[in-house]
């Protein structure tokens, strides 16, 4: 049973990130350093896991990278709020999920979610939250994958 | 012996051709180089990893395309190429593509579509898309299997009336029946995957006749 | 420099309709001279996390006014604030600031136009383009004692899609409404419209 499905319209999120890739992407110099594809447990998160993974990422975002990231470019501004505002959501969403405690974090998803932050704080703060952000692909599509409701309509 | 770097243009329009996970570089030769007997040598970097990779294959090569799809098959990961000309002692600097997610990127390519006629009906089976193999005797693996949500759009366009209508299903089976006998109907069907904008390409479209009518009960007004 | 008699824009409101957002203000009267105004925008993540930012919005930084298409900035279903600024030349009034933030899950949303035909035996909807973050649920039935009500989903408008396949004889019925995944809404249903395909059937 998957717990917590966010039902809401990936779309614009996906497009305001593939907006942005290829300026974000540039921006990290450190191609031998990732942040959140290491993780072969993010691939193969248990359904079980999913909702307390959504949780632990989106506040890694909100908490973290969005605040830590300046911009100055008010097109790339746009579409980081757009994004930064669309989280907002979707932990309102889970929120209520974590009412009814059908969010539980097993010790394998606190683990991922470590490795994370121990991933971030190894590098300079610009550039991690810049390398994260060009690394939101790969959570969207997470997100999409694990939050699909299991019919196929 | 190591070539004077810089010495030549850098190639140009580098990019991920992607369709079913068939991963192909492509660059356009430099500019300023016609006639020239120019040679490419391709790398590829897995993204998070350590270096860059070489592949024999495409080293000092005249194509001006190069099969990386085995080399980044694990469609989960992500990665970059980078491919330089060489003339002699003289090469290009390198020049790179920006980093390759084969998972959101690969277009999905059309079912095949087979058709069977009735007097009414027009019965469409599907078969998915297939992932790309490394060799032809590997077992296949269908796009669906990466896709779980993959679905189809079928459209249908009725020659005599010219109106054209679609339907998305997710099988991979359709029977469109009460059609008009012995009218031309032209069929495409074109795969889709909800989420990232992707390119799309729908099958070559086909157009096949319902039967004559055998019994001249039924006319529609 | 905030000029002493350039006064700040009044009676700032948002007007939405179908996830069309328009902000709207009185305009700045200033005869003889062309007013510019300065619209920015602040979700709720700036105003709890980095209150001093504000964004430029996309299309009118700076407009003629007195109203700006915001939709392109309100793209996601939390509060957000919006400001406007007049200026003349080199000079600008105070900023002023609506009065409650704004959440699209507000926007009024219609019943979808639709035009239900039929090609032959085939019952065929189009319904019209509202843009892609609206889907459709179609409702048709036959139109006869204790029939019973089909729900189809259309992912988009624009383009003519087949519902059903017709028997000669009977009338079917079709109405449609729109469905926002973004603000988790729907719309009301539209009118009722049939149609019936005739043809006498003999025994096949």
């Amino acid at each position: 049973l998957r717990k917590c499905l966010i039902s809401m319209d990936m779309r614009h999120l996906e497009k305001s990130f593939q907006e942005m890739k290829r300026a974000l992407q540039n921006k990290d110099t450190f191609q031998n350093v990732t942040i959140l594809s290491t993780l072969e447990t993010l691939q193969s998160t248990k359904p079980t896991d999913v909702c307390c993974m959504t949780n632990n990422l989106l506040a890694f975002y909100v908490d973290r990278v969005f605040k830590d990231h300046q911009e100055l470019d008010p097109q790339i501004l746009r579409k980081v709020s757009s994004i930064a505002n669309s989280f907002l959501y979707i932990q309102k969403t889970l929120q209520e999920c974590q009412v009814q405690s059908r969010c539980h974090c097993s010790q394998e998803a606190t683990n991922a979610t470590r490795i994370i932050h121990d991933n971030y704080n190894q590098l300079e703060i610009r550039s991690a939250a810049i390398k994260s952000l060009g690394e939101l692909d790969i959570f969207l599509a997470w997100i999409d994958k694990n939050h699909q409701k299991t019919s196929g309509a | 012996v190591p070539c004077v770097s810089g010495g030549l243009p850098k190639p140009m329009n580098i990019t991920f051709v992607s369709i079913n996970m068939k991963n192909v570089l492509q660059w356009a030769p430099p500019e300023g180089l016609q006639g020239v007997e120019v040679t490419y040598t391709v790398q590829y970097f897995i993204y998070g990893q350590k270096k860059w990779l070489s592949k024999s294959k495409c080293k000092n090569i005249n194509r001006t395309y190069c099969d990386l799809s085995a080399e980044t098959s694990d469609y989960e990961h992500q990665y970059y190429a980078k491919v330089k000309a060489v003339w002699g002692t003289n090469c290009s600097k390198w020049v790179e593509t920006g980093r390759f997610y084969p998972f959101l990127e690969t277009q999905i390519g059309p079912p095949e579509v087979s058709l069977t006629t009735g007097e009414k009906s027009i019965s469409i089976v599907l078969t998915a898309p297939e992932k790309w193999k490394r060799n032809p005797e590997d077992s296949s693996v269908s796009m669906q299997q990466i896709y779980s949500n993959l679905k189809y759009n079928v459209s249908m366009y009725n020659t005599k009336s010219k109106r054209m209508w679609s339907q998305c299903i997710t099988n991979h089976t359709l029977v469109l029946s009460w059609l008009e006998p012995n009218t031309l109907y032209c069929i495409s069907v074109e795969s889709f995957v909800p989420g990232p904008p992707r390119l799309t390409r729908p099958s070559q479209k086909q157009c096949v006749s319902t039967l004559e009518d055998q019994t001249s009960g039924l006319k529609v007004k | 420099d905030t000029a002493a008699f350039l006064p700040a824009p009044q009676n700032l409101s948002v007007h939405s309709t179908n996830m069309k957002h328009l902000l709207t203000w009185s305009p700045v009267i200033l005869p003889g001279e062309t007013v510019y105004y300065f619209v920015e925008y602040q979700g709720e993540y700036e105003s709890l996390y980095m209150s001093h930012i504000w964004i430029p919005s996309s299309w009118c930084s700076p407009t003629e006014g007195p109203e700006c298409d915001v939709t392109d900035d309100i793209t996601a279903t939390v509060p957000y604030n919006l400001r406007v600024s007049a200026t003349l030349g080199s000079q600008s009034s105070a900023w002023s600031t609506l009065k409650h933030p704004f959440n699209r899950n507000s926007t009024i949303l219609t019943p979808p136009r639709m035009e239900v035909t039929k090609d032959g035996f085939h019952l065929v909807i189009e319904v019209e383009d509202l843009g892609p973050q609206f889907e459709f649920l179609v409702a048709y039935w036959r139109r006869e004692p204790g029939a019973k009500e089909h729900i189809k989903e259309v992912r988009s408008g624009g383009s003519p899609v087949l519902l059903e396949t017709m028997q000669p004889g009977v009338t079917y019925c079709v109405r449609a409404q729109t469905r926002v995944k973004a603000i988790r809404r729907y719309s009301a249903f539209s009118q009722v419209e049939c149609v019936e395909v005739q043809g006498e059937s003999l025994p096949l």
